[in-house]
């Protein structure tokens, strides 16, 4: 097939319209405000948190230990949600992971081959999810809700009663505790890991596909999108990347509990949201989403050493993440306004609808 | 009334009974405790002047004046996309026009609503009777105005069912007003939507296409009602693609093309050939073909479907396309074209036949597979199986090629993605502001040339177009005409599915004709015409 170079379609120059409000604008300006407001944040406990300020660079940085498993399950939560469903499964994934390798590895097997197995078990519970949505067509909401108590009353029966701890030195360096200079391991894993998923995201046919079922699952279908698979693959990612924040927490506990992951899906929810992520798909980036992990980590630990009860800072966390979100609302708005001016403009007083005439 | 801005003193002082203006409708209450007696007031003009509509920057009425009349059946004629609908639509509240005026009476009124046209008396029977399945007929025809009982809590239900009944025998339906509306036929829930009109004592009437689910005996049992109606002075508007239908009971008929009003003739000057041709307009008066005649010789085949079956949408399909022909695909909506189309493109299961592409049979068919292998599909519905709306037209554009956007390693190159997609809509002419718009900004037009972009990009052997021409401009539509033209000059097999016969007629070299799921006819050369296909698509057993 050849096309010649001229068009019979070709209507002179692109038309003069103002400055378009465009979705990738819009994303990168929530992406700004983030990262705007993470370094107010650590200017504000910094000169009003003496404690805080005396931690040093190496000491604010090792905070991080304390909140990057959550902010790894963050990361595969924001591809599910980018596709427009959820998992709900990620905390109790975790605790299942990390008791499996800790179990593994008090039968005597190796502790690195104990964290493949249980990173393997966690890529298996991905896909039962996977399976269930995209095979069967159950909303993600119920089947995840349902495999949440599963794997946690698996973790459970795994566990025991005495749950393993003390683990060989090297895991625990590299998984928990461990650092180089000033920046802890836990941190540059989490680095390593969060450029990983991004790329997936932003650079991928993966990912552009994954994005497009977000936006409009049935035209990502009719465009040739391999809606099912992706669907499928983003569950066994997310549940690995659950399973790798259950193996990071025991490491940096050194001890595996039945139930460290309960505490960590909302946080990691809350992330994703307050990363510029829309909960019903596709807008949103992964860098929002990475620099949302140090926002509302530092936000809970400048808190605590600031003073505040752990139930104070939690409480401030629902008043950022609403207020947040209404700053986010607001700002997309104002870009709603323009575009609807940019239309006016351009197609006189074309109202939007949302349906094509049916004559 | 909040929604009216409607000034309702002259209404009131004609109405009967004080049934409008009442402070329970007023306040939108739901409990209508007036007796109801005597007849509704009958003989109201109803009157558009210069509506103007459009949709996603397609304009789709534009400038039309029509009276209806009281005491009157004024039929609106026209092809599909003419806007009969969207005109009828915006006259029964349901699309607000975009300029232009509505005159109840002698009365402007405005920001009307379904309801708030209802309490003005102006009733839309729509195409598919849209009543609540479950609940009976009783309280299909009195909701939103059930009648209140004697202790003012309680619901008069017997009153209701009387008066049903009542109602029931105006409109010939001969059924229980306890039946739940589910075990009705079409063509009885049609009568009770028609009744339903009566019971809010609406005296404009308005019929969208209601003749085309029913059966011709069933038919002529709504026209006796509507000749009743007439006679009774109610005023009355009704749709219909039947035109012999339209001559029969017709006092006046219009004629719209393109959303314009072309024509308002009383029925007695008006003949069935004159009408045709008000309706297809320019086409019949040397409407010129936008590609030379086919010649076959020489060329391969490259697309062939054989006994195509997919139960019940349709079965035993068979064609074929060669390189550089378009072939039409003709056929009333739910005719199974666009279930054709999907199942060659791998979006349904079929029961059995196979497809061939290039003489290789293609199997397990996926959309991916199909464009892989050089065979696309343009959607019908635009916005729902089309373009993200919400995303830039750049992206909308390379959707379908995403797996060769990184041909060198496992990254997207965002330069060269940026190239192919101003190539694309380079040649398609797609006016933006820039590829970073949103598509959604964009017109009807431009997004189906943002489309045809995203096909072009994967160079297909075949492309199967889909009403390609649906919800755009007419200027549009002749740029898509050219290109499908000259796509297949550059030796694409193109299929081209459309309900717009004279669409077909210039652009195709060969169709087929659906009826309910079957192959009816094949025409092609010089027998492509608007009347041939006509009578083909509408089973020609039945005229």
């Amino acid at each position: 097939m050849s096309l010649s170079a001229t068009s019979p379609l070709g209507t002179g120059p692109a038309a003069k319209a103002p400055r378009a409000q465009t979705a990738g604008r819009q994303e990168a300006r929530w992406v700004a405000t983030v990262a705007v407001l993470l370094v107010a944040l650590l200017a504000y406990f910094c000169i009003a948190v003496p404690d805080f300020r005396d931690l040093g660079v190496s000491g604010i940085l090792g905070l991080s230990e304390q909140f990057l498993f959550t902010g790894l399950i963050a990361l595969g939560e924001a591809l599910v949600i980018l596709t427009g469903e959820i998992d709900l499964s990620t905390g109790a994934m975790s605790s299942l992971s990390g008791i499996v390798m800790a179990a593994l590895w008090q039968q005597g097997i190796n502790i690195w081959l104990a964290v493949v197995l249980a990173l393997i078990i966690s890529a298996l519970g991905g896909a039962i999810n996977g399976l269930f949505v995209t095979r069967f067509g159950i909303a993600s909401l119920l089947v995840t809700l349902g495999t949440q108590f599963i794997f946690g009353s698996v973790a459970t029966a795994v566990g025991g009663n005495a749950p393993p701890y003390n683990f060989p030195k090297a895991f625990v360096r590299l998984a928990g505790t461990g650092s180089v200079g000033p920046i802890p391991n836990e941190l540059i894993s989490f680095a390593v890991i969060a450029v990983v998923v991004w790329l997936l995201v932003a650079r991928t046919r993966y990912g552009r596909g994954l994005v497009l079922i977000g936006y409009n699952r049935a035209a990502a279908r009719y465009a040739g999108v391999n809606v099912q698979r992706t669907l499928f693959s983003s569950f066994v990612i997310c549940g690995v990347l659950a399973g790798a924040a259950g193996i990071f927490v025991s490491g940096y506990y050194n001890a595996a509990r039945d139930d460290i992951g309960n505490s960590l899906l909302l946080p990691a929810i809350t992330v994703v949201v307050l990363g510029g992520v829309d909960i019903f798909g596709g807008k949103g980036r992964m860098s929002g989403v990475i620099l949302a992990v140090f926002l509302l980590g530092f936000l809970d630990q400048g808190l605590l050493i600031r003073g505040n009860s752990s139930l104070t800072a939690t409480m401030v966390e629902g008043i950022v993440l609403v207020l947040c979100l209404m700053l986010k609302i607001a700002l997309d708005r104002r870009a709603g306004v323009r575009l609807k001016e940019s239309l006016q403009r351009r197609f006189g007083s074309a109202r939007r609808a949302a349906v094509l005439p049916d004559t | 009334m909040p929604l009216l801005l409607v000034r309702n003193k002259g209404l009131r002082s004609q109405g009967p009974a004080a049934t409008r203006g009442h402070p329970d409708r007023a306040s939108g209450g739901d409990v209508d405790r007036r007796p109801r007696v005597g007849t509704p007031r009958v003989g109201t003009r109803y009157e558009g002047r210069s509506l103007t509509k459009s949709f996603d920057g397609a304009t789709v009425l534009s400038q039309v004046d029509i009276t209806f009349a009281p005491g009157e059946v004024h039929s609106v004629v026209g092809e599909n996309g003419a806007g009969k609908s969207t005109l009828l639509k915006i006259m029964a509240g349901i699309y607000q026009p975009d300029s232009g005026q509505l005159v109840l009476g002698e009365e402007r009124v405005g920001g009307l609503s379904p309801r708030s046209a209802q309490q003005l008396g102006v009733y839309l029977v729509p195409q598919e009777p849209a009543l609540m399945q479950s609940l009976s007929v009783t309280e299909n025809l009195f909701v939103g105005i059930l009648r209140r009982g004697r202790l003012h809590f309680n619901v008069d239900w017997r009153s209701m069912k009387q008066e049903a009944s009542a109602y029931l025998d105006r409109v010939g339906l001969d059924v229980d007003p306890e039946v739940r509306a589910e075990e009705l036929s079409i063509a009885q829930q049609q009568l009770v939507e028609c009744a339903r009109a009566l019971v809010h004592r609406c005296t404009v009437i308005y019929f969208d296409e209601p003749t085309s689910p029913l059966t011709a005996k069933e038919a002529g049992t709504l026209f006796e009602v509507m000749k009743n109606l007439r006679a009774d002075g109610y005023t009355l508007g009704f749709i219909s693609h039947r035109l012999d239908e339209v001559l029969a009971i017709s006092d006046r008929v219009t004629v719209l093309r393109d959303g314009k009003r072309v024509s308002t003739a009383l029925r007695s000057e008006v003949e069935g050939p004159s009408l045709v041709k008000a309706m297809v307009g320019r086409e019949l008066t040397g409407r010129e073909r936008v590609r030379p005649p086919f010649d076959a010789t020489g060329r391969k085949e490259m697309l062939a479907v054989e006994d195509l079956t997919s139960e019940p949408s349709f079965a035993g399909v068979s064609f074929s396309v060669r390189e550089g022909e378009v072939l039409g695909l003709a056929g009333l909506v739910g005719s199974g074209r666009t279930e054709i189309a999907e199942t060659i493109f791998g979006l349904r299961p079929s029961d059995r036949g196979t497809v061939r592409l290039e003489g290789r049979r293609l199997e397990h068919r996926s959309p991916r597979a199909c464009i892989d292998a050089g065979l696309v599909y343009l959607p019908e519905d635009r916005a729902r199986h089309g373009i993200f709306a919400d995303v830039e037209v750049e992206r909308n554009v390379t959707a379908g090629v995403i797996p060769h956007l990184a041909r060198y390693g496992p990254l997207v190159k965002p330069v060269a993605e940026r190239d192919l997609a101003k190539q694309a809509t380079d040649r398609t002419g797609v006016r933006m502001a820039s590829l970073d718009t949103l598509i959604k900004a964009l017109s009807g037009g431009n997004q189906q040339r943002a489309m045809l972009s995203r096909w072009l990009l994967a160079a297909p052997k075949v492309a199967i177009f889909d009403e390609p021409t649906r919800g755009v401009d007419v200027g549009a539509k002749d740029d898509i005409y050219h290109l499908v033209a000259q796509l297949a000059e550059g030796g694409l097999a193109c299929v081209f599915i459309s309900s717009e016969l004279s669409e077909l007629a210039i652009t195709c070299d060969r169709v087929i004709a659906m009826y309910e799921g079957h192959v009816v006819g094949e025409l092609s050369g010089a027998e492509v015409t608007d009347a041939n296909l006509g009578s083909l698509i509408v089973g020609a057993h039945t005229i």
